[in-house]
């Protein structure tokens, strides 16, 4: 297909659905039952200014059609109001917490996506041996356990028991640093635990697509031929097979990165992580839908991106495409 | 009734699956206060005591309503057998005048879904109807009973000869048992806040109710983990089978559908698959409020689209086989062919990823009464961790049982439903099997030639192969992706 038809094409679709997405967020948030003027509001006490601001800043006093064009005005500017617990901008509060979850996420996807390739093309090349049998169901275990159950446990474990680690935060709360590698060393002793825990969880996921994924390719005529050609198993597996069955992988582990923000929530929470997850968390236990509604959008932006930058990869990955 | 025309072993089943089904529907009904030190009497006695029944009145007589509907229409259409839609009728009759007398008549209309002490033998009466439904629809459709039969019959040899698939049947059957016998195994009443059993976190000990300790209220963890076995199971069905239907119908359709309708139905889906569930569902929970039915359907509207892609895909498929453009030739309306020729051929994948919806459903239960969102007056095991987490007993080592117990459970039930789905997957699709026939790693070539590779009677994969969800995510996202 012509390339300039085929990324038109795939960011038109992306700007469709944000827009698809954008206004069910608008529509989620008003079909909730009640006034949306008290949804958007502390419950109980709160001062009149207050909900002054808060009617200016979602425009509750105009009929719906014209909130709906408000908001399709204000959300480009990424005004998203008050966020009624933190007295602050939503924009402020957001914004703060995106750099602790990008860590705590970046680090963990890294290490699942090198464990679980790893794991997971030695499972499908030998398929069915011990290793594979092991590495397999211990995969599908991880993956059925309860990402939240798991980080309990290795805070019991790890942090209680063995006190290795400290048992949630991303600092040492209080603490004067002597240096940039003083904060350096803490911030990386507080963050093994949970990124370990997240790498593990998704590295068994990631194990099985592979596996999968390998066993596909492993059909196909031309491994055979490979094969006949003489080729060494190395020669065969790294050169032909592994390059094959990446294409599906990358594309699926792309479009998780746009997921595992809301991975985050669990692993955040459990470990008192300052990031989007706790965030999210902390503002549905506080009834606080305009910091939840950001988010909300926020966290569904992120999925259609990565699923953009997936196409766009498969583009540049897979010849048949651009054929 | 003779069974002239009624192939044996159906016969059998009805004779085994009837008394079943009515003790499962017994048991799932039998008053919760009952304890376990009232004794065996007590058991017998329940069926006949007066509160058997807690159904709410007014499902029974939408159910009522529904069946006599059924089985009005399909009297008035001119079919040669006229005992099925009979059978039906006073089937919906026996629910109607259940529901309603259960609703309170001959007094003031309510549907308050009053205890009625005659219920187990409505019942009864039901599930021998059911059965007697089945009877007369096998000796209408010999032909058609005798397929079932054999079809049920080669797919459970195919299933039964799968590891994966036994081992999470029987997990499956343990905590089936656990969760209908519950009122047996430990008394309701110690779920009340006030029935403490010991001092607050308490380690395990010798004494029944203390074996797993006891929780932040001094209550019993046993009789919590077991009473939780009920919602875990039940949210996680019921999610699932509002999924499914959900998502199986706007597949078919979308498949069915080129063009217009097609493409909105699948940007539809694709809306609801780019939103992050955990955050749509934590904004539906705090807005709609907190309690098990809202839950299961919260899950149900967050995980429709995965099967609705599936289901869609495979559609797209069986649309273009011949048999359609015949049944098209003929005149048949497009509800007919989706009913009667691509349903039943796209069934297969629809049960087989509806098992596994279940395994996701459990969880997302899990999860969102981990984070506080579940009923606040049941337990289940998310609400459990929830507590033991949320109270700050996570950490302690007397809790370790505490936060074990549920955890494992879930591992199990999820465990479970996804090996079974993996089986169901290799053994209802012929290309998966074959693959498993075929490729034996890199010495397939040498471990190939001395296994026998014959047909249905392959040796059971010795390795998980992926879960349906992950597959379907992967490679037909792409490959559908790449469709212009």
């Amino acid at each position: 297909m012509d390339k300039r038809r085929y990324f038109t094409k795939r960011v038109l679709n992306a700007l469709l659905t944000i827009v698809l997405v954008a206004s069910f967020n608008f529509v989620l948030f008003n079909i909730l039952p009640g006034n949306p003027a008290r949804l958007l509001l502390p419950k109980g006490r709160f001062q009149a200014d207050m909900i002054q601001k808060q009617m200016h800043a979602f425009h509750l006093d105009q009929p719906l059609w014209k909130q709906f064009a408000y908001y399709w005005v204000d959300t480009p500017e990424l005004k998203f109001g008050y966020s009624w617990k933190e007295k602050r901008p939503v924009t402020e509060v957001v914004g703060e917490r995106i750099w602790p979850t990008v860590l705590l996420v970046g680090t963990g996807t890294l290490l699942a996506t090198i464990i679980g390739f790893v794991t997971g093309v030695f499972a499908g090349w030998r398929r069915n041996s011990t290793y594979d049998l092991v590495s397999t169901n211990t995969g599908m275990v991880l993956y059925s356990m309860p990402t939240f159950w798991v980080a309990m446990l290795f805070i019991m474990f790890f942090s209680v028991d063995l006190g290795w680690f400290p048992v949630g935060k991303m600092q040492t709360p209080g603490i004067v640093y002597a240096g940039w590698l003083a904060e350096f060393t803490d911030i990386l002793h507080h963050l093994i635990l949970p990124a370990a825990m997240f790498a593990i969880t998704y590295a068994a996921e990631y194990h099985l697509i592979m596996r999968s994924s390998l066993t596909g390719v492993m059909k196909e005529d031309f491994v055979l031929t490979a094969r006949a050609k003489g080729l060494s198993d190395d020669n065969v597996l790294w050169h032909h097979v592994v390059p094959n069955a990446l294409l599906p992988s990358v594309t699926l582990i792309m479009m998780n990165f746009g997921f595992v923000l809301s991975g985050a929530i669990l692993v955040e929470t459990v470990f008192d992580w300052p990031g989007l997850g706790l965030l999210s968390w902390e503002s549905l236990s506080n009834r606080d839908f305009p910091v939840l509604r950001a988010v909300f959008l926020l966290a569904a932006i992120a999925v259609i991106l990565f699923n953009l930058v997936a196409d766009i990869m498969y583009y540049y990955l897979d010849p048949r495409v651009k054929a | 009734m003779s069974g002239a025309g009624i192939p044996p072993r159906l016969k059998r089943w009805i004779f085994t699956w009837v008394p079943i089904a009515w003790i499962v529907l017994e048991l799932a009904t039998y008053p919760k206060d009952n304890s376990i030190s009232v004794g065996f009497a007590e058991i017998v006695k329940g069926f006949f005591s007066s509160s058997v029944a807690g159904y709410p009145a007014y499902a029974l007589l939408l159910l009522g309503v529904i069946v006599l509907a059924v089985g009005a229409v399909a009297l008035v259409r001119p079919r040669k057998g006229r005992r099925l839609p009979a059978a039906l009728l006073i089937l919906g009759a026996e629910f109607f005048v259940w529901g309603l007398w259960a609703a309170g008549l001959p007094g003031s209309f309510s549907i308050s879904g009053r205890p009625s002490s005659l219920a187990w033998l409505f019942q009864t009466v039901a599930i021998v109807l059911i059965g007697a439904c089945v009877w007369v629809w096998a000796q209408t459709n010999p032909e058609r009973a005798e397929l079932m039969v054999w079809n049920t019959r080669q797919i459970w040899k195919l299933y039964r000869g799968n590891w994966q698939g036994m081992v999470g049947l029987w997990i499956l059957v343990f905590f089936v048992l656990v969760a209908l016998l519950a009122p047996f195994l430990a008394a309701h009443s110690y779920l009340n806040p006030t029935a403490s059993v010991g001092p607050a976190f308490s380690g395990p000990s010798g004494a029944y109710y203390k074996w797993f300790g006891t929780s932040e209220l001094g209550q019993s963890v046993l009789a919590e983990w077991i009473w939780s076995t009920r919602i875990s199971l039940v949210v996680g069905l019921m999610a699932t089978l509002i999924s499914t239907v959900i998502g199986a119908a706007i597949g078919i359709a979308a498949g069915y559908y080129g063009r217009w309708t097609g493409e909105t139905l699948m940007r539809l889906t694709d809306v609801f698959l780019v939103i992050p569930w955990l955050p749509l569902a934590m904004v539906l929970a705090a807005a709609w409020g907190t309690n098990y039915m809202i839950i299961m359907l919260i899950i149900a509207v967050t995980s429709w689209p995965g099967t609705s892609r599936v289901v869609r895909s495979q559609v797209l498929a069986v649309k273009e086989l011949p048999f359609i453009e015949r049944a098209r030739a003929i005149g048949s309306s497009n509800l007919h062919i989706m009913r009667k020729h691509i349903l039943p051929n796209v069934f297969a994948i629809i049960f087989a990823n509806t098992i596994l919806v279940v395994a996701i459903a459990i969880l997302s239960e899990t999860t969102l009464s981990f984070l506080g969102l579940g009923d606040p007056l049941r337990f289940s095991w998310g609400t459990m961790l929830h507590y033991v987490w949320a109270s700050g007993g996570s950490n302690l080592p007397s809790t370790r049982l505490y936060v074990l117990a549920p955890g494992l459970a879930i591992v199990a039930v999820v465990l479970a439903f996804t090996f079974m789905g993996t089986a169901f997957d290799e053994v209802l699709d012929p290309k998966l099997r074959k693959r498993e026939e075929s490729t034996g790693g890199p010495r397939a070539a040498d471990s190939g030639a001395s296994t026998p590779l014959t047909g249905l009677e392959t040796p059971p994969s010795a390795s998980g192969s992926l879960p349906a969800h992950l597959d379907a995510m992967g490679t037909s996202e792409t490959t559908e992706g790449g469709r212009s």
